[in-house]
């Protein structure tokens, strides 16, 4: 569904990843690890639209999408949810996830099945997004990303900032949207967690892929276990 | 004049002010473009009703025709004007917007002013004055602010209900989040520019059944748009109108007491206390 | 780095070069000397005309403005749009001290200098304390340039309001003379000319550059950004100031329009966005420039305005940093590649 070949990003002439390949199949959950810096969300930027990126290539189901902007990648089905949210913060959560629709008018059927998953967007549909606690603006950043019914959901760490429990809900969640159906690329730095959820996985190490395998052989790879897993 | 003509009087004012920055406001915070030939915009708008008219086409096909000429004006700047001003970003772009639009702004001016020294349009409203709480208003004035008090809330409406409104808003919230949900912030500017156009040319028209405005109003009308768009706060609306409110009855209180030179002081001073104490005005987003 | 930070905050729009501040003291006397020289010949072609030679007085004067300005903008990037103001504060400072108060002509110059120099200073302190960006501080400023003239217009008994101020102090003596006129201008012009390259070459126009290009390495390089940019403010103003007091005593009238935004302020930024903002030379190549330009256009009234409004398009598009750096950089370039 989603591949990405020879990539390249950065900043100002400065390339902060390269030579970037990958895929996603459809019906995957895929991860990509590596630490602060390592150049995820760069790498993820660029791929989604925000960013330019300055080489390679990213098709998506099929067509070549290699900087689209990310309004039009929206429309194509691939929902990006950044690690900083961007949530519109004066407007009420109802408005926001409206707006996750747009074009479109918002679809009484999504709109419940993400209220389902986050009741408790239900109980503050009518705050403003500012005022919400931090787990909630990231179940609000996913529900207004879902609201678009997108193919594939991209998410840029979307448990920076939650406690383990909340973390461990918002994974559930995704469980969830995967069994109907949503295609996944998560990159995380909570990595455990990424592990136990998703199929396969890539390593970002120093602005390159260092390592790539199924998330079980990567949970049993010494220099993974030793680098993100805290096993000396 | 009594009191209560007085704030009656800046109540009218207030309103075209607040419709005035409310275009400019929505512009700088939607696109972060300083357009320093607004008045202008407002002021060729008038002209081309007033040429309208002078050629006998009846008064209401001409103001409609004023409008539409506004908002083409605006639409006409998103594609000239401001191509190179969108390539960049930040402060680097209003430094930018604000150099070029005044240029546009001299451009206009030199060439209105020296071809059209003496013209201005003005809209008589037939008709007695009308009484307010006592005072007497002159019928333009009260037409007038209807108008833009329907405009207001038809503007407010549009923002708040509907579809294409809050996608706009959502551009001003966050241009980033905007683009995550599938809207395009260079059309939902090209909008805001045409719609911005179109305010001007209504307070262009409004102001013109009270008294007349000829071309070298333009300058006057941007600095007015600007000191209430400070104190109202960069793209919003409803600080627009606020600060608009307030400003126009100590405009109209202030030149009762020390007159016209030193209530623009004022007014001055007014936007410049905001800036010092509260960059972001009344309502605005807080950076 | 410097550079494309200057880039991304809309600085290097408006800065210039100063890659070329002169090395030796010999390599900054003899230019300004040259032209000072050349530009003192200018009398004997024109000095029958007193037309003329008002012109080529208010041409000195807008470029001793437009070095005042150069020092507060491009030195330190603190856009000041109240240049007119300023030197208005020297004129009708001047002339209320001379007339009005009777003190004798130097004193109140220096005092309207000070009174200036002093308003400059306190306007670019409250912008650094308040963190006033380029666009606020140029907006404030701006506010300030249109409260002195509404000030100006709204006391009449003081300053005469829209008919102006005729001055008698010193309308005996030398200053109110043509030729005299033009030679103290140009004097004075020359003299601001030398105070600002010698600035530029000591560790005090140093200063200035690290914190234009880059506010916050500057700081870290243990800058006081707050009393640089004030010393700035502090000395471009005085200039100004004094400018304005000098060109109304030997104008022998201020008024409304003689320090006014759209005569003073929009006319120095074209000239030095022309010559080169930053540069050392720019404001005389602008104002020299200009002065003649306008001359030419003088017929066309108000039309002026449209080609002023086109070259500001043409030069902050393609030529943002003016000719004299844009000509440096290309013989620069040339040089290297034979």
């Amino acid at each position: 569904m989603l591949d990405v070949q020879d990539l390249a990003a950065g900043y100002q002439g400065n390339d902060v990843v390269h030579d970037i390949s990958f895929h996603v199949d459809e019906g995957e959950a895929v991860m990509i690890i590596g630490s602060n810096g390592a150049g995820k969300t760069t790498l993820f930027r660029a791929m989604c639209g925000l960013s330019q990126l300055s080489a390679g290539v990213v098709m998506f189901d099929g067509d070549e999408v290699t900087g689209e902007p990310a309004q039009r990648l929206v429309r194509r089905g691939l929902g990006f949810v950044p690690a900083e949210r961007h949530l519109f913060p004066r407007m009420t959560v109802q408005d926001n996830l409206s707006l996750g629709a747009y074009p479109k008018r918002p679809d009484p059927e999504t709109s419940s099945v993400v209220f389902d998953l986050f009741p408790r967007l239900s109980e503050r549909r009518n705050q403003h997004a500012g005022t919400l606690s931090g787990g909630e603006q990231q179940m609000l950043a996913v529900g207004r990303a879902l609201m678009s019914r997108p193919r594939l959901l991209v998410l840029d760490e979307p448990t920076t900032g939650l406690a383990p429990k909340l973390a461990h809900e918002a994974y559930e969640a995704l469980a969830v949207l995967r069994r109907q159906g949503l295609t996944l690329l998560v990159a995380e730095q909570q990595v455990p967690l990424a592990m136990a959820f998703t199929d396969r996985g890539y390593v970002l190490e120093n602005g390159v892929i260092s390592l790539e395998g199924t998330s079980k052989e990567l949970a049993a790879d010494p220099r993974v276990r030793s680098a993100y897993l805290g096993v000396t | 004049m009594t009191a209560t003509a007085i704030v009656l009087d800046g109540i009218v004012l207030g309103l075209r002010f607040g419709l005035l920055a409310a275009g400019l406001t929505l512009v700088y915070g939607l696109g972060g473009v300083l357009n320093l030939a607004y008045g202008q915009m407002a002021v060729i708008s008038a002209m081309v009703t007033l040429f309208s008219i002078d050629a006998g086409v009846p008064i209401l096909a001409a103001v409609a025709i004023g409008l539409l000429a506004g908002g083409l004006l605006g639409l006409i700047f998103d594609l000239t004007i401001l191509r190179p001003i969108y390539r960049r970003q930040g402060e680097a772009r209003v430094l930018l917007s604000l150099l070029l639009t005044l240029g546009v702004a001299f451009i206009v001016d030199g060439f209105l002013t020296w071809r059209y020294p003496f013209e201005g349009l003005r809209l008589q409203i037939g008709g007695g004055p009308i009484d307010v709480l006592g005072v007497p208003m002159p019928r333009g004035s009260i037409v007038g602010a209807i108008v833009i008090l329907v405009i207001f809330g038809l503007l407010l409406a549009f923002l708040r209900a509907t579809s294409l409104g809050r996608a706009v808003r959502s551009v001003i919230e966050d241009e980033e989040g905007a683009r995550l949900v599938g809207v395009d912030p260079s059309l939902m500017l090209r909008i805001i520019l045409v719609l911005s156009g179109v305010l001007a040319a209504i307070v262009a028209m409004t102001q013109s059944m009270l008294r007349p405005v000829n071309v070298t109003a333009g300058f006057e009308i941007t600095v007015l748009a600007l000191i209430v768009t400070v104190v109202g706060g960069l793209g919003s609306v409803t600080g627009a109108f606020l600060a608009g409110l307030i400003l126009g009855v100590i405009s109209t209180v202030a030149t009762s007491q020390i007159g016209t030179f030193l209530s623009l002081i004022i007014l001055l001073v007014a936007a410049a206390i905001t800036i010092l104490i509260r960059p972001s005005g009344l309502l605005g987003v807080k950076e | 780095m410097t550079e494309r930070f200057a880039e991304a905050t809309g600085t290097s729009l408006v800065g210039g070069t100063e890659e070329h501040a002169a090395r030796s003291l010999l390599a900054l006397f003899l230019p300004v000397l040259a032209a000072g020289a050349a530009l003192a010949l200018v009398p004997i072609w024109i000095s029958d005309s007193r037309v003329l030679m008002a012109v080529a007085i208010l041409g000195l004067a807008l470029a001793s403005y437009a070095i005042g300005f150069n020092l507060i903008f491009g030195s330190t990037g603190q856009l000041f749009l109240c240049v007119g103001a300023l030197a208005g504060i020297g004129g009708y400072g001047a002339a209320i001290f001379a007339d009005t108060v009777g003190l004798p002509i130097v004193v109140s110059v220096l005092l309207a200098t000070l009174a200036s120099s002093l308003t400059g200073g306190l306007l670019s302190w409250v912008a650094v304390r308040r963190s006033l960006g380029v666009i606020f501080t140029g907006i404030v400023t701006l506010i300030f340039a249109l409260s002195f003239q509404n000030l100006v217009l709204g006391l009449g008994d003081l300053t005469g309001g829209e008919s102006g101020f005729l001055i008698e102090s010193g309308s005996e003596s030398f200053i109110s003379q043509r030729v005299p006129a033009y030679y103290l201008m140009l004097g004075l012009g020359l003299v601001f000319l030398l105070v600002h390259g010698l600035l530029r070459r000591s560790h005090i126009g140093w200063a200035f550059r690290a914190l234009r290009d880059d506010e916050v390495a500057a700081e870290l390089s243990g800058v006081d950004v707050t009393r640089y940019r004030v010393y700035a403010a502090l000395v471009g103003s005085a200039m100004l100031g004094m400018t304005g007091a000098l060109y109304g005593l030997a104008q022998g009238r201020v008024s409304p329009t003689t320090y006014g935004f759209a005569e003073v302020d929009v006319t120095v930024l074209v000239m030095l966005a022309f010559g080169g903002i930053g540069s050392l030379f720019g404001p005389i190549l602008g104002a020299a420039t200009f002065t003649v330009i306008n001359e030419f256009l003088v017929d066309f009234g108000h039309l002026r305005l449209v080609p002023y409004g086109a070259l500001i398009i043409v030069l902050f598009l393609w030529i943002p940093r003016g000719v004299i750096p844009t000509v440096g950089d290309y013989l620069k370039r040339r040089r290297r590649s034979p």
